[in-house]
């Protein structure tokens, strides 16, 4: 990996003091997991009116009667001089875009003083055509301000929000599975981004810190990078992995695979069979098949002008053509029908295009229709299938950038840096995860809010 | 060295002279002189260039092996000399306790087991001293220098082990002439100390010795036309290094200067130093291994010298029951060294 | 070919089987190679690691390791203990080292299905490792004595008595050979006297030398290696495997042994195995512990026969023992030639399966040598070594019979299944042979699962 060699300075001693006496970007460490950390590092302000304040309130401070909730140290009102470490704002009563003000003008001293890697959450529900324009105004109006309350906020803190269909209600096991994700340091380099809950399909897990314990979770591309760290956060979180990887990197691959005490499977996913030996794989050895993270992916890239077929054709073969295919195996098995959870790995390139990607971002927007159009078809079975679009990503495959174009790339987010595998990983794992059961067919971006795309 | 002669005391040894006598002992006529220890060999191979130089025979040593298997001849032998007859003497050594880290470096080195049997080639070792005394007496008529080992043949009757104290005695015997000049027995037989003096021996060796030149009466045998040598299907081979002589004289007592060093055999008339014919009779024995048992026979015929160093193909085979021919030869010459045969006694 | 029942004697009740569950080797590599600085232990650890990630074997208490190496560092005395504390599998799994030269792999393998077949283990892994590069050196003889004797010396009299012994010569290093100890030759010369005495061509051993290469590439680009391979050190596929050979390029190339005999030589670089570094595992178990752990079985190991020849007295050549192996297992098993579906024999040279074949199809050999009463048979060259063997894959000594047992296992079973989904039920079986120094063979035959 190429290592932020800008971070560590502006971070430590002297070098630190210089970048700010000259204004330089100053990247912040970012908050990321540590086993036994605090889910929030102090106190948490919930702000709005209504029921749906309060039962968030009373979810996160462990006072619902209904619920077991997160013992958190919950306030509901901005005291002097209290040092907050993440702030809800429950939208989801707003009528009418006048109703954002109160909420909005509470928080603003309050940022002044959140803490590093604080949290500003957003909980308010999707507006729709057939609403009341008033309604659809206030609630749309709540977009644009959570992203650029997210451009503002420094030292690594993020501002997210969680975006209900109207009749999911706040206890829905995704709209808190979700809350507490974007709450906590698994969502370090999620930044400005509002994730829809269409359903309360899902179930709370019995234990927050192994949320996939008894659960087969398929990785391909597990040999090295973002794989890699998805295979060991799905791992950290209870899943038993099953690491796939092309023949060629099976050292590397077996090595993730014991490390995270899996099976590895080597396999090119580009095989007419390969859906069929990774049921076979997973069924055998661990007795059933949960999670499929479609991660493998190459890049062949040449403008289009220059395009070759060989090229266009390989990076369509692996990043979509066999997600596809593989899906389709699973899909017909009859054996996939436990909550299964798909997940598939999309790219900011998908989204909004990048120059000399044409054929990457034809499969990675591909991938975003495919997960869109494979939910309905899970979810019979409380299935879901979703994406997530890594930003610039500190990886292998980014360290060979040239050094300029990447310290751009790394600067061109909120939050000035780029991110971990890790943090990818962390997406992927919330999203397989019992709890965000109700969150179907979305794409999760993991960019720092980054400026490229929407 | 020591000696001190006496009349043969060997009882009913009187029609044991030929090369199969069983009876232990000098035959009637022959003395026996008695050694208070073992020669040692250096001593001998001084004594051996004197005693060439004063019985003048054979000249340079070069010439006297001319026409011997695998050494060039030399220019022109000399004339015979008066017919001379072998010393009526009879050596002997008692007591003699073998050594057991000599042993091991024979045994070693020579690709045997280090077990506590004395392999025969050891024996041997031990004996040919005592057998050598004889040949650098003033009297013997042959000359040490230059004679050529053309067959050896023993029998192990019975084992001797590490700790025997062996009773060694020596002799010669069965002189005649040879198509290159005369032959001489060397007959040396080993007793385990105590054993009854005119019992078999328990180790039995008789060792053909060529003197070029050399003429004795007596009709000089026809030359019996040897088939032309067909090399086998090989089944080993021997590695002999330039030091491998130097190594066989350390264990063995024999430093005749022609297995030493190339200077030294150059000197001898040789190109190059030569494998000590006893070193490579006890490889193949060796390579027979232990289904010989531990009472044999091992006969041997030398046909030309391994120059060192080299690397000599062989080939083991089975023999008839219970015994195996050894041929080791020149791989790219297609030229014999020797032949052995090892018979299991039973 | 000889009469043979249709069906094996009942198998004695009550005793487990013992299956071969799946292998996995690193690719095979020339010596001098991407593992010329790595040692055995290093490889032998990397094809455990690889096996254990396949099977999930990670914190397993094992009933056993066994493996070995022919060319081994006296501090490598405990060579498989150590491969198995550097894996991931327990620490609480035993481990001992075997060696029978080229059929160590095999008789690893022979050993842990024995204890597997008594109860004495539910599971093991057998193995080998060899590595031609990193072998170990020695000092001379001379020095060794003379530092020996200097460990001993008390006094410094003593000490420079001991340090005055040492001659300039025994500083030279004495390199590992591999040579027979008791004939000195080497193996390729072994093998050419008995190539030449059964007259074998080398149109004939380039030939089987030219189907090695081409099976192992075809092997390699079916995927048939994708769960008995874990790349190492870059390598993907073993180094010698040449997909492009022709049987014009193996017959340009000179002959390097037998080439003093009065027959031709016949034997090339391209019909003998090259030197080779690689290390392969095979995991066998019980039935039952395989079920337990959702581990499909792909063949039982059904029996297995050593023998020997006397190489050194000139009785048979020395690459000839599994001639006598065989027709001994199969009789025991009541099996023949024909009952055998793979037949894998292990292709020291070329040379070596042809004369093999050559002895069991001579009549007047069968009757005189190995007492039958006719000859033993002809094998299939369909069946013989399918996936390619050693002289296209390499000849890492201890590791051949790894990789033949774990490649032929999952072709049995394959081959099962095949005619199962075909409607065809009956036995699958396999003959594996390794010819090994000293000469020593051993043959194993297997049953698809």
């Amino acid at each position: 990996m190429g290592g932020d060699t800008y971070l560590d300075l502006v971070n430590s001693g002297f070098t630190a003091k210089v970048a700010k006496q000259l204004g330089l970007p100053r990247p912040a460490r970012l908050r990321r997991y540590r086993a036994g950390a605090p889910l929030v590092d102090g106190p948490v302000l919930v702000l709005g009116e209504g029921g749906d304040a309060d039962t968030l309130a009373q979810f996160l401070s462990g006072t619902s009667p209904e619920h077991k909730g997160w013992d958190l140290d919950v306030r509901r009102h901005a005291g002097e001089g209290t040092r907050f470490a993440a702030v809800v704002l429950a939208l989801t009563d707003v009528a009418h875009p006048r109703d954002l003000a109160e909420p909005l003008l509470t928080l603003a001293p309050v940022l002044r003083t959140l803490a590093p890697g604080g949290r500003v959450v957003t909980v308010s529900r999707a507006p729709s055509p057939d609403q009341a324009p008033a309604l659809a105004a206030a609630r749309q109006g709540v977009d644009g301000a959570l992203r650029s309350i997210a451009k503002e906020l420094r030292a690594g803190a993020t501002g997210n929000g969680v975006v209900l269909a109207d009749d999911v209600p706040v206890t829905a096991p995704a709209v808190l599975g979700a809350l507490r994700f974007l709450l906590s340091a698994r969502s370090a380099y999620v930044d400005g981004q509002l994730l829809p809950v269409d359903s309360a399909a899902g179930a709370l897990p019995a234990d927050w810190e192994r949320p996939l314990e008894g659960r087969v979770a398929v990785v391909t591309g597990a040999a090295r990078g973002i794989g890699e760290a998805i295979a060991t956060t799905l791992a950290r979180d209870g899943a038993t992995v099953v690491a796939v990887d092309v023949p060629a990197a099976g050292e590397a691959l077996a090595a993730v695979a014991n490390r995270v005490r899996g099976t590895a499977l080597q396999l090119d996913v580009t095989a007419d069979d390969a859906g069929g030996r990774i049921l076979e794989h997973a069924l055998g050895r661990h007795g059933r098949l949960d999670v499929m993270v479609h991660n493998a992916g190459i890049t062949r890239d040449k403008l289009l002008a220059n395009m070759t077929p060989d090229r266009w054709e390989s990076v369509i073969a692996v990043n979509i053509a066999a997600q596809l295919r593989i899906n389709e195996a699973l899909l017909t098995s009859g054996d996939f029908t436990d909550a299964p959870r798909i997940v598939s790995l999309a790219s900011t390139s998908g989204i909004a295009g990048n120059r000399g990607q044409s054929n990457y971002a034809a499969s990675k927007g591909g991938v975003i229709g495919m997960v869109q159009a494979t939910a309905p078809l899970l979810a019979a079975f409380g299935g879901t299938a979703n994406a997530v679009a890594p930003g610039f990503i500190e990886t292998e495959m980014t360290a060979r950038m040239p050094a300029v174009t990447r310290q751009v790339a790394r600067r061109l987010s909120s939050l000035q840096q780029g991110g971990l595998p890790v943090d990818v990983a962390e997406a992927v794992a919330f999203l397989a995860s019992p709890q965000a059961g109700g969150v179907v067919g979305q794409v999760l971006r993991v960019c720092g809010q980054s400026m490229v795309g929407r | 060295m020591t000696a001190v002669e006496s009349p043969a005391r060997g009882a009913g040894a009187g029609g044991a002279a030929g090369g199969g006598g069983a009876a232990g002992g000098g035959s009637a006529g022959r003395r026996v002189l008695a050694l208070a220890e073992s020669p040692g060999l250096g001593g001998l191979y001084a004594r051996a260039g004197l005693a060439s130089g004063r019985a003048a025979v054979g000249g340079p040593v070069r010439r006297a092996l001319g026409g011997v298997p695998g050494i060039p001849a030399g220019p022109g032998d000399e004339g015979p000399r008066a017919a001379p007859a072998l010393p009526p003497v009879e050596h002997r050594l008692g007591g003699v306790v073998p050594d057991p880290a000599r042993l091991t470096a024979y045994q070693h080195l020579v690709g045997e087991p280090a077990s506590d049997v004395l392999p025969a080639g050891f024996v041997h070792v031990l004996a040919f001293p005592v057998g050598i005394a004889l040949i650098v007496r003033p009297d013997f008529p042959m000359p040490p220098l230059g004679i050529v080992h053309l067959a050896n043949r023993v029998e192990q009757r019975s084992p001797l082990r590490v700790g025997d104290a062996l009773d060694i005695r020596a002799w010669a015997e069965d002189l005649r002439p040879h198509r290159k000049g005369a032959q001489v027995e060397l007959v040396a037989e080993v007793r385990r100390a105590g054993a009854p003096a005119d019992g078999p021996a328990a180790w039995r060796g008789v060792s053909t010795y060529l003197a070029p030149g050399v003429r004795v009466p007596g009709a000089v045998p026809e030359e019996v036309a040897r088939p032309e040598f067909e090399a086998p299907v090989p089944t080993g081979r021997w590695a002999f290094d330039a030091g491998a002589g130097r190594r066989y004289a350390a264990v063995s007592g024999d430093a005749n200067p022609i297995h030493l060093h190339p200077l030294t055999a150059r000197a001898l008339g040789f190109p190059r130093a030569i494998a000590h014919g006893m070193l490579t009779a006890a490889r193949a024995l060796a390579d027979v291994g232990a289904r010989r048992g531990e009472s044999y026979d091992w006969d041997v015929e030398f046909a030309s010298p391994v120059l060192l160093p080299s690397t000599p193909v062989v080939r083991v085979a089975p023999a008839g029951d219970r015994a195996w021919s050894v041929t080791a030869w020149d791989a790219k010459r297609r030229r014999p060294h020797l032949t052995a045969e090892v018979r299991a006694r039973a | 070919m000889a009469a043979t029942p249709s069906s094996p004697p009942a198998p004695t009740t009550g005793a487990p089987r013992a299956v071969v569950v799946g292998g996995n080797r690193i690719p095979f590599a020339r010596a001098g190679g991407p593992y010329a600085r790595v040692s055995n232990l290093d490889m032998l650890t990397a094809a455990l690691d690889g096996l254990v990630a396949r099977f999930g074997l990670q914190d397993e208490v094992l009933g056993e390791v066994v493996a070995g190496a022919v060319l081994k560092h006296s501090r490598d005395f405990n060579l498989t203990r150590e491969a198995v504390l550097g894996s991931p599998l327990s620490a609480r799994t035993p481990a001992y080292d075997l060696q029978q030269a080229c059929a160590t792999g095999l008789e690893a393998v022979v050993s842990i299905a024995n204890k597997i077949r008594l109860g004495q283990v539910e599971s093991g892994v057998a193995g080998g490792v060899d590595s031609a590069s990193d072998v170990p050196i020695a000092v001379s003889e001379g020095l060794r004595r003379t530092l020996l004797t200097l460990s001993r010396a008390r006094t410094v009299p003593q000490r420079l008595k001991a340090a005055a012994a040492l001659r300039p010569g025994d500083l030279k290093p004495a390199t590992p050979r591999t040579d027979e100890p008791r004939t000195g030759l080497s193996m390729g010369e072994h093998q050419a006297f008995t190539t030449a005495q059964w007259g074998i061509s080398r149109q004939a051993q380039d030939e089987i030398a030219f189907a090695s290469h081409q099976r192992l590439a075809a092997a390699y680009e079916a995927g048939f290696f994708d769960d008995l391979v874990t790349p190492y050190r870059g390598l993907v596929r073993d180094q010698n495997l040449r997909a492009d050979t022709s049987l014009e390029k193996l017959g340009k190339l000179k002959p390097v042994f037998g080439t003093r005999l009065d027959t031709p030589a016949t034997m090339t670089a391209g019909n003998s195995t090259p030197l080779t570094d690689g290390a392969s595992t095979v995991l066998l178990a019980s039935e039952g512990w395989a079920q337990a752990r959702g581990l499909t079985p792909l063949a039982a190991v059904v029996d297995a026969e050593t023998a020997a020849v006397d190489f050194v007295h000139g009785e048979d050549g020395l690459l000839m023992a599994p001639v006598y192996a065989v027709p001994r297992l199969l009789a025991r098993q009541g099996l023949g030639l024909g009952d055998l579906d793979y037949v894998e024999i292990h292709e020291a040279f070329a040379s070596t399966v042809l004369t093999t074949l050559a002895a069991w199809e001579d009549k007047e050999f069968c009757l005189s040598r190995l007492g039958l009463d006719d000859a033993l048979g002809t094998v299939d060259r369909e069946r013989l070594n399918v996936h390619g063997s050693s002289l296209a894959a390499g000849h890492p000594f201890a590791a051949t019979g790894g990789r033949i047992v774990a490649s032929v296992a999952k072709t049995l079973h394959r081959r099962r299944a095949e005619l199962l989904a075909a409607g065809e039920d009956r036995p699958v079986r396999a003959l594996v042979s390794v010819c090994a120094a000293g000469g020593l063979g051993v043959a194993a035959i297997l049953e698809a699962v």
